[in-house]
């Protein structure tokens, strides 16, 4: 009764609130903003989205309601973003899939359809073996790699993958990649000691790390991570490998200047907003704000990075 | 003990037992809708649960998930239309008891075979999660694929005592599964260049097609032919203690077999009333009458599926990784709550782990309640004149095949493959065997490619796992069984005929001598 009675309480200050704000201004923005997500509901880049939709509201002044558009490795929901009214009220949730999707022909829009708003998370790459391996080190990892050209079983989270391939590059070395869907086919194959190693962001890894069923050997990080201070970076065992997958918004291109400038703001402060870093701490997602120009060229520099990649690939 | 304690308060809060009953209330309504599956009741009402405690959370997520998975045969079993994927097999004998007039009895007996499952699948998670994750764990993709091609042979005996039909069936499920990126090197396959085809045909709008859109084209069809008068329900009766007794058997295996295909990660509750109805016409002493509305026919995927309710959550609470794709949510919702679920979980959030035992017992029993309590109810829906309950359905159906993914195109699709389904029931093609191809072919396909890869070019994997070649010699089996109780039953229904034959041409023979005399 309670609950209901504070459920209803919350809808008629919703209710009024929109009223007052729309008398109040008669500009941007009057009614609902849509925030594309081009995952699944549950997923990492969901709970981003959401958190961060949630927290932003009061920033904007307005709802924001998170819409899940998934497909085709989010070339669905990229697609579709990209071609929404360019008015302000749809915002979508780009990552790096983005720079990769186009670059494999896969996906017909890139970041230049859009408006760039702000980077919001960034995860680095994390190798992983099971407890009883005897990898003991990324060391010994790469020798094992060097050792038989091919055999190391690299249970890879995506296709293609572009931390095994950064590696294979950087070492001059070739793994096994056998393709699963994601962290959670990767990491029981891991476990069951059917793949030799895998590589994931922290987040994914963390509870079986903690709980000591996997070891993490190294960190694509430039620093190491708060949540794993024992593991060394990539950086730290002499090899120049900084890399992970990020997460921001974007608005359609051609979005008007103040529009978007409104957006930036409401953005920039829910990143920081107290509710919003005790979430992604608490779900071991790294924030990583970059503002719209900062932004854009992390992600022309990625493009060149995977870019290379591929064709090192052909 | 004190976690348990404290689990046991938090779960049997007033408060607590009410969300209980709303969650298990609102899964049986989404379940039982076409189209509105578990995973999609779980992934709607996740947003809601963010301003809740962690064990509210878990209390609302599970009892939908409990609640969809048995909603689903509710519509399998009055309607001929799964409500979700995992009952597409309970309409085979779900529906054909429901034409003999007996709706009642089916909807008890799914309830109640739900009920065990769910019950049965529990005690398992509470009692033997490390071991069942240490089990699960050996499944890697060349048993996977060992799974899938075990899978495929049930085909055989979901084929309504047709094989070559059930084939045919088969192999267009397989076709319109191999739509879309191919799952190893992301090629795009028979998409025609249209993005929205790139991630393949959605399962939920094909079988929407498949059964709800051409059931009522069909009916429909009757309806202006003025042919087939709607089932009448000629008897009210709910199981008797004899029955249940008869049924009892298959509800225990059923329910085990459910729960641990539920432990490994990746294979779900469709699977597992699939395998589940298989394994127990293949062990009947009467299988010829699986398909003709026989009470294990109901029990065996009903528990099946309820099973795997308690075996995903084995992997989600012992190594962290769903164990299909409800829990994956659940796994979402966990970490939101900012609880890392994994090895952990029981040190460090202990309540919430025994409050989430207790809620699955607590929504078994509030499923079993509300479950028996409504069949009056939901076998008034048969009592609806077809011109009004059609239409509905036909709606349902659409706005089901459009909130998978806010996609029209596959409100498209559910249309497309109910004409398909149409003329398959009218060259009476089963529609449950390309369901089954769609769930398995993808399994089948990717597992395969992969353990060729990691095998490094060989196919060693077919004959140096056990457990693959364990599932190897289990379809050679299970299509042997079957082609022997085809043979069987129309050894039988020829020995049937011929006796008709013969009684009649003695009847024509003595009315004949009647005659000269």
């Amino acid at each position: 009764m309670n609950l209901m009675k504070k459920t209803l309480a919350l809808l008629l200050c919703l209710v009024l609130s929109t009223v007052a704000i729309s008398v109040a201004y008669a500009d941007y923005p009057e009614k609902t903003v849509q925030m594309t997500v081009p995952f699944a509901a549950g997923g990492g880049t969901d709970a981003v989205a959401r958190a961060l939709a949630n927290v932003a509201e009061k920033y904007l002044g307005q709802s924001i309601v998170v819409v899940n558009t998934t497909g085709g490795s989010g070339a669905v929901g990229l697609t579709e973003g990209a071609y929404q009214p360019a008015d302000g009220f749809y915002v979508t949730m780009i990552t790096r899939e983005l720079v990769t999707l186009p670059l494999n022909g896969l996906c017909s829009v890139t970041a230049d359809n859009f408006e760039l708003i702000c980077n919001v998370n960034m995860d680095p790459g994390m190798v992983t073996v099971v407890a009883d391996s005897p990898l003991k080190s990324l060391e010994d990892l790469l020798a094992a790699a060097k050792a038989t050209p091919g055999s190391l079983k690299f249970a890879s989270t995506a296709t293609p993958n572009m931390y095994a391939y950064t590696i294979e590059l950087d070492q001059d070395i070739i793994f096994n990649h056998i393709p699963f869907n994601g962290a959670a086919e990767a990491i029981p194959e891991v476990l069951g000691g059917h793949a030799d190693f895998t590589i994931t962001s922290p987040g994914e890894a963390i509870s079986q790390v903690q709980g000591g069923q996997m070891r993490a050997l190294a960190v694509m990080s430039e620093e190491r991570l708060p949540s794993l201070p024992d593991v060394p970076t990539f950086k730290e065992l002499g090899i120049d490998i900084v890399t992970g997958t990020w997460r921001g918004l974007a608005v359609p291109k051609g979005t008007p200047a103040d529009v978007v400038e409104k957006l930036r703001d409401a953005f920039a402060k829910a990143v920081e907003d107290p509710e919003f870093v005790e979430f992604m701490n608490n779900a071991f997602l790294n924030i990583y704000y970059l503002n719209a120009e900062d932004f854009a060229a992390y992600i022309a520099n990625d493009t060149e990075v995977a870019s290379a990649i591929f064709s090192a690939l052909e | 003990m004190s976690n348990f304690l404290l689990g046991l308060q938090n779960a049997f809060q007033p408060a607590m037992i009410l969300l209980t009953f709303v969650g298990v209330a609102a899964g049986i309504a989404i379940g039982s809708l076409p189209g509105l599956t578990a995973t999609m009741g779980v992934a709607v009402l996740l947003p809601l649960t963010f301003g809740m405690d962690a064990t509210a959370a878990l209390v609302l997520l599970v009892g939908v998930y409990i609640g969809a998975i048995y909603g689903g045969s509710i519509s399998a079993i009055l309607l001929r239309t799964p409500g979700t994927p995992a009952a597409a097999a309970t309409v085979l004998d779900g529906n054909a008891l429901l034409q003999k007039g007996q709706a009642a009895k089916a909807l008890s007996i799914s309830v109640i075979a739900s009920f065990g499952g769910g019950i049965v699948s529990t005690i398992m998670l509470v009692t033997l999660s490390p071991l069942l994750a240490s089990a699960a764990l050996r499944f890697s993709t060349p048993e996977f694929f060992g799974l899938a091609v075990f899978g495929l042979t049930i085909i055989a005996s979901i084929s309504g005592g047709n094989p070559v039909k059930g084939l045919l069936a088969g192999c267009l499920g397989l076709i319109v599964a191999m739509v879309g990126m191919d799952p190893i090197t992301s090629t795009p396959r028979f998409t025609f260049g249209i993005v929205k085809l790139m991630s393949g045909l959605n399962v939920i709008p094909v079988l929407i097609g498949l059964f709800a859109v051409s059931e009522v084209l069909s009916q429909m069809e009757s309806i202006m032919r003025a042919q087939k008068k709607a089932a009448k329900i000629t008897d009210h009766k709910i199981i008797n203690r004899k029955e249940l007794r008869q049924i009892l058997p298959t509800i225990l295996k059923s329910s085990l077999l459910g729960t641990f295909i539920g432990c490994i990660p990746g294979a779900g509750a469709d699977i597992a009333s699939f395998v589940s109805y298989n394994e127990a016409r293949r062990s009947s002493k009467h299988p010829e009458q699986f398909g003709t509305g026989c009470l294990e026919g109901i029990a065996a995927p009903e528990a099946g599926n309820n099973g795997v309710t308690g075996g995903a959550m084995v992997p989600m609470l012992s190594l962290g990784v769903p164990g299909d794709a409800v829990t994956a949510i659940l796994l979402g919702a966990l970490t939101i709550q900012g609880i890392q679920p994994g090895p952990l979980i029981f040190q460090n959030n202990g309540p919430v782990v025994y409050g989430l035992f207790c809620t699955m017992f607590l929504g078994n029993i509030a499923m079993l309640i509300m479950g028996l309590s409504g069949i009056r109810l939901f076998s008034k829906i048969v009592e609806i004149p077809k011109q009004i309950i059609l239409p509905i359905i036909l709606a349902l159906s659409m706005v089901g095949s459009f909130a998978i993914n806010n996609n029209v195109m596959d409100m498209w699709v559910a249309l497309i493959f109910g004409v398909i389904g149409y003329f398959m029931k009218k060259a009476n093609i089963p529609s449950s065997p390309a369901v089954l191809a769609i769930i398995l072919g993808p399994m089948a396909e990717t597992n395969l490619r992969r353990s060729v890869i990691m095998y490094e070019g060989s196919f060693r994997f077919l004959w140096t796992r056990p457990i693959t070649i364990a599932f190897l010699l289990l379809s050679v089996i299970s299509m042997i069984s079957v082609i022997r109780t085809t043979k069987r039953a129309r050894e039988r229904s020829a020995r049937l005929a011929a006796e008709q034959q013969n009684a009649k041409n003695e009847r024509d023979d003595t009315s004949h001598g009647q005659m000269e005399k």
